[in-house]
């Protein structure tokens, strides 16, 4: 890992779960009124980050090309069923949970250490999905990187 | 604990803000943003394979921007599991808090990530996986908030 990619990586790190954090998204009741559709926060945050995000992407294609990792690739992947049947499991814990990978992080640092019983789960069910995966005789599964050239150029 | 963010942060500087970190990781070292996947990249000793370098320093970098906002505010105080904890005993709150992490987990590793890496960074991109996995979380989640919400009477 090149000093420039670490920097990047920590730099976006500090900066995404200083947001996640500083908008509340750690409380159970901020995404629990989002989810009731009492409360529309959760959904302007998501659909301001997705504009802003799609614009500025936009502008990256233009260029195509990133600062310490070669030429741009952007996701594009055809849509399979795992993608419905993993959605709606996630779904389900979203629901229940009121909280994601992410938003777990936050709530933990905000008080909530009952986010830590959440996250022995979430490794758990990562754990076991590779297990399934094993168990069927298939590759498993590592969150798709976007080429090989990145991969090239972002391994260690 | 020090105060300097008073409640929480408004969604037109929390939404584009992510989005901007979004573009940033792409522009930088083209990769997509995702949580789940750097919780997974923990697992891969376990399972025998070799993660990209950046996941850990992300994962680092998150739980540290998210003590950051924690320490500069706190913008919301966590106390036990919200409403959740109000209406379920601790020996039961703990187990279904495991389950719902076991959900979040076996999900966005069967999807291929969560809210970040599908819903921000992946619908960003405009890839239909993304779409259909942030179509089918969300529709699911509310359902089953709204269905919870009438099974408890209103207290959720």
């Amino acid at each position: 890992m090149t000093r420039g990619v670490r920097w990047s990586a920590l730099g976006v790190g500090l900066v995404f779960g200083f947001l996640l954090t500083a908008s509340g998204l750690g409380d159970y009741d901020t995404i629990h009124d989002g989810l009731l559709l009492k409360d529309p926060y959760i959904f302007l945050m998501m659909a301001s980050a997705m504009g802003t995000a799609f614009a500025g992407l936009a502008v990256l294609r233009r260029t195509g090309r990133t600062r310490y990792a070669g030429r741009l690739s952007l996701p594009h992947h055809r849509i399979e069923r795992r993608h419905v049947y993993g959605g709606a499991i996630f779904g389900l814990g979203f629901g229940v949970g009121a909280t994601c990978p992410g938003m777990t992080v936050a709530m933990a640092a905000t008080g909530g250490l009952l986010g830590l019983v959440v996250l022995v789960g979430l490794l758990g069910g990562l754990w076991l999905r590779g297990w399934v995966e094993r168990r069927q005789q298939r590759p498993v599964s590592t969150e798709p990187e976007t080429s090989a050239a990145t991969r090239a150029a972002v391994a260690s | 604990m020090f105060d300097v963010i008073g409640a929480q942060l408004p969604w037109w500087v929390a939404g584009p803000g992510v989005g901007l970190c979004v573009v940033a990781l792409y522009g930088l070292i083209n990769a997509r943003l995702g949580v789940s996947g750097a919780w997974l990249a923990t697992l891969a000793p376990v399972e025998g394979w070799k993660p990209e370098a950046w996941r850990r320093t992300f994962l680092l970098a998150l739980a540290g921007g998210c003590v950051i906002g924690a320490l500069l505010g706190p913008p919301v105080v966590v106390h036990g599991y919200g409403r959740l904890s109000e209406v379920l005993p601790p020996v039961v709150l703990v187990p279904v808090l495991l389950l719902v992490g076991l959900a979040l987990g076996y999900g966005s590793r069967w999807a291929g990530g969560c809210t970040s890496g599908h819903g921000m960074s992946g619908c960003a991109a405009a890839s239909p996986d993304s779409v259909a996995v942030t179509a089918t979380f969300f529709t699911v989640a509310v359902a089953i908030t709204l269905g919870l919400h009438a099974l408890t009477g209103g207290a959720l």
